[in-house]
């Protein structure tokens, strides 16, 4: 390991760190990556142990603050109703992610001007298409081409199986006339690329050992590493540096895994650490030229944070519907609702996403619909004997609107292992999303019903969204053409630091109401390619 | 103690004895308890502390009936619902957690990888047919002009 200068710095190995990495590749730059988790080894995924379910609530827990391992930082979530969830290592949480793949939508990115909120992004759809084309074709997906509720587009590989739970669920759709289609995954449905099929484990929240799942530790990192990119693991950033003479970022001070406190110089910067690691990373860079953090003279870092609110909708049927047989989040996926129809009693929408009934642990600690361990006593034997077989649910994913309150500040005494400053998260759900949910929860049980579901089950307090549930973390460094209203232009460029650029969820503008990770990784592949476009001029 | 807290393990989680599954006191939850920092910050004090609850709200607690064992744990549970919350969700990964039950609740022993389930796949015909009233009901996407055909 050196320390000398190198072209491009990206912070940050998962979804769009290693996507910009690859974009880049054919500049020939000299491209350093530095992560603050490792590799995961083979031997290491939870699920080749009998006991793999022990896992998922001690040291492959989604939630950092349970996880609590070296590479971690911890998250203040006492002022939020959503606890975010991550994973931090070479693939990020594509590592934990559940490899569900529908790309936003046309309208999402004009939510301003088709339904007066929020704000419109300043590219769309079509720009975007043909970047969700070239990081389909290197993550390798699966689904059903012709689906009415998108511009034509073909998967490359045939659906993964719906199984009995996703049949059944279809037919109810049917039954009532909603759209429903197979869900776009990005799990393999046959052997390829080098790569295993989907061997429906059904515990895609601990890692695909099989390396079906399209995290980047799988599809863009052997390739980058075969292609010369440096990827630095243990490595924690602790603050990006500026020259004050010229206003460009000149590399960064890390904490290596040698212990020390390194400085790496590099002539242009990425950001790429999720829509709270990169507000908080900037927050913590601070300087005479930036007393309220990096890039941040508009006062948007950290703010306008979105998740998808979830909640879940459990039925009850006749047969054993084999929920811990497949994906565990993916079969198939309603947008009937996804679209604004202000007769509903809000704006936007929200997808209807099947869902299974993992495993009896799982079930029991609070499964679908219930977010809460299920009863003890004869009633538990009730639940575990004639309930957890026989369930399908739907979980309804909600668009969050962007709203400046919802932010992402730095805690005053919390630090991760390092002593660098942690999060804090302060959200609270929007009137608007209490009701989408309210109505999606209300939907969700229609259908079941429909299904032929004889029993339905659900949250039901009223406010119903699940705790654990801050996968999505969007918003917090959003993109415009106003300086004063965002944090980076068009093609992810600080509009304060002309050679540091964003390419995660944070510069999400609006959060559409599907899995973000498709979308993430196109407007990475998208930045990259305008900084190629725009190299004799980038930082002008 | 073992006997009265598997008493209680066998209160939360009652044996299904058609079915051969045991209760919560007769797979070694117990020795789970106290070996389970991965799982909560003192389970050991998470354990004395609902014992001694039960010893003085029912001293009795080994003598009554199943029901009234129920009524006994549910007055604990309401004195003191942080805590029982915490033994409730150790009692469940001590039992769950155990590979060789899963069977009993039709889950696979084995480790998930690299093995897994095989499932069928949908053939292109059942496919079609599931999805034609979709297809015939057309487009339902509004482009950046607001259209919204169906």
């Amino acid at each position: 390991m050196t320390n000398e200068p190198v072209d491009v710095l990206i912070i940050g190995a998962g979804a769009s760190g290693a996507a910009i990495a690859w974009s880049l590749l054919e500049t020939r730059m000299r491209i350093l990556c530095l992560e603050q988790g490792d590799h995961l080894p083979d031997d290491a995924f939870a699920s080749r142990r009998a006991d793999y379910e022990l896992a998922r609530y001690s040291d492959f827990s989604c939630d950092p603050n349970v996880r609590r391992q070296p590479q971690d930082y911890p998250i203040n979530v006492e002022d939020s109703c959503i606890a975010p969830v991550n994973w931090n290592g070479v693939g990020g949480s594509t590592i934990n992610f559940l490899g569900h793949w529908p790309r936003m939508k046309p309208s999402d990115f004009r939510a301003r001007s088709l339904d007066g909120v929020a704000e419109d992004w300043p590219i769309d759809y079509a720009t975007l298409e043909p970047f969700f084309q070239v990081n389909d074709r290197n993550t390798g997906v699966s689904g059903l081409g012709g689906n009415p509720a998108y511009p034509d587009y073909e998967p490359e590989l045939p659906p993964i199986p719906m199984g009995r739970l996703g049949r059944r669920l279809a037919q109810g759709f049917n039954e009532l006339g909603w759209h429903w289609w197979p869900s776009d995954v990005a799990i393999l449905s046959r052997d390829h690329d080098g790569r295993q099929k989907c061997v429906n484990a059904g515990t895609c929240d601990l890692g695909c050992a099989a390396g079906a799942k399209g995290g980047t530790n799988f599809t863009y990192w052997p390739m980058l590493e075969r292609a010369g990119v440096e990827l630095r693991t243990r490595s924690r950033v602790r603050e990006i540096l500026v020259d004050p003479a010229t206003g460009l970022a000149t590399g960064v001070l890390y904490h290596g895994a040698d212990g020390q406190l390194h400085r790496q110089q590099a002539e242009m910067v990425i950001l790429a650490c999720n829509g709270i690691g990169t507000p908080r990373l900037l927050l913590n860079s601070t300087s005479a030229e930036f007393p309220d953090g990096l890039a941040n003279r508009s006062g948007q870092v950290g703010r306008n944070l979105m998740f998808h609110p979830l909640t879940g909708v459990s039925g009850v049927f006749d047969e054993p519907m084999h929920g811990h047989e497949g994906p565990m989040a993916c079969s198939i996926l309603s947008q009937e609702f996804y679209e604004s129809d202000p007769s509903r009693g809000f704006l936007r929408g929200y997808g209807l996403h099947s869902g299974r009934s993992t495993t009896p642990m799982t079930f029991a600690l609070g499964g679908y619909g219930i977010d809460k361990p299920i009863p003890w006593g004869a009633a538990h034997r009730r639940m575990m004997d004639e309930v957890y077989p026989n369930i399908a649910s739907l979980t309804v994913v909600a668009e969050d609107l962007p709203e400046e309150q919802n932010r992402v500040t730095l805690d005053p005494d919390l630090t991760d292992g390092d002593g660098i400053p942690a999060p804090r998260v302060h959200y609270r759900l929007g009137e608007n999303t209490r009701a989408m949910l309210k109505h999606g929860e209300a939907r969700a049980a229609e259908l079941l019903t429909a299904a032929g579901a004889a029993r339905i089950l659900s949250k039901g307090d009223g406010d119903g969204v699940w705790w654990r549930a801050g996968w999505h973390q969007l918003g917090t460094c959003r993109m415009g053409v106003d300086p004063q209203r965002s944090v980076v232009n068009e093609w992810g460029r600080s509009h304060d630091v002309k050679n540091l650029f964003i390419v995660d969820g944070s510069i999400f503008v609006t959060a559409g109401a599907v899995n973000p990770t498709s979308t993430i990784q196109a407007l990475a592949l998208y930045v990259g390619d305008r900084i190629k476009a725009n190299i004799a001029t980038l930082f002008d | 103690m073992n006997d009265m807290l598997n008493l209680v393990l066998n209160c939360l989680i009652p044996a299904q004895p058609s079915r051969s599954v045991p209760g919560g006191g007769e797979v070694g939850v117990e020795e789970f308890l106290g070996n389970a920092s991965a799982f909560d910050p003192d389970p050991q004090q998470v354990v004395a502390t609902i014992m001694t609850a039960v010893a003085q709200l029912a001293p009795e607690f080994a003598g009554l009936s199943d029901t009234r064992r129920e009524q006994a744990l549910a007055w604990v549970e309401t004195e003191m619902p942080d805590i029982f919350a915490r033994f409730l969700r150790l009692v469940y990964i001590g039992y769950y957690g155990q590979p060789a039950l899963r069977p009993l609740f039709g889950v696979g022993a084995h480790p998930v990888h690299p093995g897994g389930y095989a499932v069928q796949p949908e053939d292109a015909a059942t496919i079609d047919s599931l999805t034609a009233p979709v297809r015939r009901r057309g487009r339902i996407y509004r482009d950046h002009g607001g259209d919204h055909d169906e």
